[in-house]
């Protein structure tokens, strides 16, 4: 069943089982895994079924430095189906290494390993639609792939690494069909959240307030609650919810909105291939499934530890598109019609530079001299990506010249001085709005350097070529976007210890004992892996344990119930 | 002594595996009850056949003759579904000595039912003339106290043209693969060995009189599941994502005119023409009903076979056939 909370003529009180706030990636999982498992759920979210300029306005807040971070209402959807609606599809697990407290990365160590997660990943890569959970070209293709670098023999990165992708799967506009039919499933859409209210004790989460751009107020009342809206709205609603708790809910220890985290990312380098051979695969393999799959190079977990790194992975990539000396008239084609392309996607691609008018003469000139590449370009685009239900992921173009950049994707290391808080201006309903300080650390830019520089040494060792960079450029070059878009982590950290977390290994807010949260947020570290397929296995993860958790109270209830004694 | 059995419609798909399972068991003696049975010489096998016109119950007295029971595997039209169950019933009340009747049913009398389905879910039969005509057919041999009925799910494996071979013949050409939400529904896949052997158990357990059995294999398996697997045994790679769109001009534009290429081209007896995806299939498909056959395998004793084994071994029969008709 799904109801708009803008047709109620009254204020109105609901009560629930479970009562999950927000309809995205982990929000509708929760709601499917818990139907599945006999459990009753409200699951509420704030926007409605189409993007809603009003609604998306509640996202915006500040940034303290707007070179380091994308204004908070980028990157981010407030509707429903979240921000899968706009979702790339990258999908990959997180690493055993990932869980591990490794001294050189300070703050790091998950309270549970990657056992823990594995029942749920599979179930996770079924929501994400990304096939089967086979990470290893080795496991997922039973045919010869053509190498990524042919001759490239690494000790210090793995190449047969796969990340998987998503049709995307927009979950809303998937699963609508499934909740609307669950009878155990609530939908409750256009209702926002303004208020968690704790009982007195400070113990539980006694009532959520609800409130409409039509004015009503709708009181939540359920046995537990699921904040699943994502790492900057999280912290944002529990350091705004100070009724009880002056310093905001699960914040004793000053930890909320604390550690946040995206992923260092960029593009850097030449690779500049000896002869006349193109030696580089650096598109997409299929699996029989019909995956889209694609190898990367990966730092192992031992070069990890003996250089004291973080987690790093890298692909081959077109070289930068905003430089016409590429000479692709594709490439050219894509940076004259950048107008065209959304912010989120864009904004990586051709960035936010200015060109000089010879630039844009220059790619005009490139894409003058190969109309033929354009033209086929589109027709595959308009083929396999816009007309395609399952679509091509991204712009692989092969270089006329054999020359690739490196594009990485790097583990960044938690910060307690990188943060979320509460800004002094409010939204519409007088909540106040964020303030973002995105940082990042000295190891953050040695993970990179030291991979590029490992990655270099491979290729000239290998007879490969050359990969040219400027070593005095990996600082600029990880930083030059900013933090990467959309991934939003670590702002409730999960740990044993509330002096060091906000929620326990089942993701419970220490003290609120019927408070929880679903999503980034809850990462302790970041991993070099896209966040998604992670967030929809924790929340698969908390639905088991919400279920079991019920399941126990309820036969306990049946257990010292009194029972009438014959005579 | 083996007990002998009547089998109506024994030259259908499932009718030809009943009576292969019966006569390779060592209780039954199965007897083909055809409209145009073979001379005694002419026979392909030493099988007894008896002349019967399933729709008339005098027709099927004399057949029944040193019978103990009867299995109903009569396929048609719906006239012929009900009109055949009323006969049997009738032919069984007539009959010198007692009969018992094994009635082969189907899911589709749960109708648009969704969820977890048992045996005593109620017969809603809403979803067209087929469903209707089998649960009015239910009723009939329900009404008959010493009778079984058994409710498969889609019966899959060697020989069968709706849920095989039509499936592996659009999977290859990839107009079926991954459907997305359009194939989120249950597919309750039995083979049609399991069938057979469910009919076996029904004959030799008298206690099942007056009881209904769901079949179907025991996993949980949707449609999208089921035809990204069989496509990969089948080797119809890589598995297509087909969307909404495509799926909208296969019902709507391309299963008109291909249902009447299907009807002339059965009469003309050409082979192999594309075969249509009428809406029906996309119902059923996003229908997330699962059967419980629970009953069938504690009562009946049914051991139902495996997916990944089901799907191999019917993959390759059907290559095989391919490749001999090429």
């Amino acid at each position: 069943m799904i109801e708009d909370a803008l047709q109620y003529d009254a204020d109105r009180t609901l009560t629930a089982d479970v009562c999950v706030i927000g309809a995205g990636a982990a929000g509708i999982t929760l709601a499917l895994e818990l139907a599945g498992r006999g459990v009753d759920v409200l699951l509420v979210e704030s926007g409605g079924h189409k993007a809603d300029d009003r609604t998306q306005r509640l996202y915006e807040g500040a940034v303290a430095d707007e070179r380091m971070h994308s204004p908070p209402h980028r990157y981010r959807q407030r509707r429903f189906g979240g921000s899968t609606t706009i979702w790339g599809g990258r999908c990959m697990p997180f690493d055993e290494i990932d869980f591990e407290s490794r001294p050189y990365v300070g703050h790091s160590g998950w309270p549970i390993d990657r056992a823990a997660l594995l029942p749920f990943y599979a179930r996770a890569n079924q929501l994400c639609e990304a096939g089967r959970f086979e990470y290893r070209a080795g496991e997922a293709f039973h045919r010869p792939l053509r190498p990524v670098i042919d001759g490239f023999d690494s000790q210090y990165f793995t190449i047969d690494g796969l990340e998987r992708f998503s049709c995307p799967t927009d979950f809303g506009a998937r699963y609508e069909h499934r909740l609307r039919a669950s009878p155990r499933v609530r939908v409750l859409i256009n209702a926002n959240l303004t208020d968690i209210r704790l009982n007195a004790a400070g113990t539980a989460a006694d009532s959520l307030v609800l409130r409409t751009f039509a004015q009503r107020c709708i009181t939540v009342r359920a046995s537990r609650v699921v904040l699943a809206m994502g790492a900057l709205e999280i912290p944002r609603m529990l350091l705004a919810s100070r009724s009880i708790q002056s310093h905001g809910i699960g914040n004793q220890h000053d930890n909320v909105g604390r550690y946040y985290m995206c992923h260092v990312a960029g593009t850097i380098g030449t690779l500049i291939q000896d002869g006349n051979v193109d030696r580089v695969w650096h598109g997409y393999d299929i699996s029989d499934e019909g995956i889209y799959c694609r190898r990367r190079l990966q730092l192992t977990e031992q070069t990890q530890r003996r250089l004291q790194l973080g987690n790093f992975i890298g692909r081959l990539h077109h070289p930068r598109i905003t430089d016409p000396a590429h000479r692709s008239a594709v490439l050219s084609a894509l940076q004259l019609a950048k107008g065209m392309i959304s912010y989120e996607y864009g904004k990586r691609l051709h960035g936010e530079e200015k060109l000089s008018v010879s630039n844009w003469l220059a790619h005009l000139r490139n894409v003058v001299t190969g109309p033929h590449q354009v033209v086929g370009f589109g027709y595959h685009m308009l083929r396999d990506r816009f007309l395609a239900a399952r679509k091509f992921p991204s712009i692989i173009v092969r270089s006329p010249a054999g020359r690739y950049s490196l594009d990485f994707h790097g583990e960044q290391e938690p910060l307690a001085s990188s943060r979320i808080t509460l800004d002094s201006a409010c939204d519409e309903f007088d909540t106040p709005r964020m303030m973002v300080d995105w940082r990042y650390s000295d190891l953050d830019v040695r993970t990179v350097r030291e991979s590029v520089r490992l990655f270099a040494e491979d290729i000239a060792r290998c007879k490969i070529g050359r990969f040219e960079y400027d070593p005095g450029s990996i600082e600029f070059e990880m930083t030059r976007y900013g933090a990467y878009g959309g991934h939003h982590l670590g702002t409730a950290r999960m740990g044993d210890d509330p002096r060091t977390s906000v929620v326990d290994r089942n993701c419970r807010v220490h003290d609120v004992h019927n408070l929880y949260l679903a999503g980034g947020a809850v990462f302790p570290t970041s991993s070099q892996a896209n966040p998604t397929l992670t967030i929809v296995a924790l929340a698969a993860r908390l639905a088991a344990h919400l279920q079991a958790e019920a399941t126990r109270e309820r036969s306990s209830i049946s257990t010292t119930r009194p029972v009438a004694v014959p005579t | 002594m083996k007990q002998s059995v009547l089998v109506l419609g024994a030259h259908g798909f499932i009718g030809r595996c009943v009576v292969t399972t019966l006569a390779r068991s060592d209780f039954a003696t199965p007897i083909l009850g055809l409209r145009h049975p073979a001379s005694a010489d002419a026979r392909p096998s030493a099988i007894e056949e008896r002349r019967v016109d399933a729709v008339r119950a005098e027709s099927i007295v004399p057949a029944l003759a040193g019978v103990g029971c009867v299995v109903n595997c009569v396929a048609g039209d719906m006239r012929t579904l009900v009109e055949s169950a009323r006969a049997i019933v009738d032919a069984a009340r007539q009959s010198e000595q007692p009969v018992r009747v094994v009635h082969l049913s189907t899911m589709s009398v749960y109708g648009s039912t969704v969820g977890l389905v048992d045996e005593s879910t109620p017969l809603r039969a809403d979803l067209g003339p087929y469903s209707q005509a089998k649960a009015a057919a239910e009723a009939l041999i329900a009404a008959y106290p010493r009778s079984v009925v058994l409710r498969p799910g889609c019966v899959f494996g060697p020989g069968s043209e709706q849920w095989t071979t039509r499936y592996a013949r659009l999977l290859t050409a990839h107009r079926l693969g991954d459907l997305g939400a359009a194939g989120d529904g249950q597919c309750n896949l039995v083979h049609v060995a399991d069938v057979a052997q469910a009919v076996l158990c029904a004959v030799r357990i008298a206690q099942a009189d007056g009881q209904s059995f769901n079949l179907a294999i025991p996993e949980i398996l949707s449609w999208n599941e089921f035809m990204s697997r069989f496509a990969i045994a089948l080797g119809a790679v890589p598995v297509r994502r087909l969307g909404g769109r495509r799926l909208k001009i296969e019902t709507r534009l391309l299963a008109p005119p291909l249902k009447i290429m299907e009807i002339l081209g059965g009469k003309l007896g050409l082979r192999g023409l594309p075969p249509p995806i009428p809406p029906s299939l996309l119902r059923l498909m996003a229908q997330d009903i699962r059967l419980d056959a629970q009953r069938a395998q504690s009562e009946l004793g049914v051991r139902f076979t495996g997916v990944d084994q089901m799907l191999t071994e019917t993959a390759h029969w059907y290559r095989q056939q391919v490749a001999s008709r090429q």
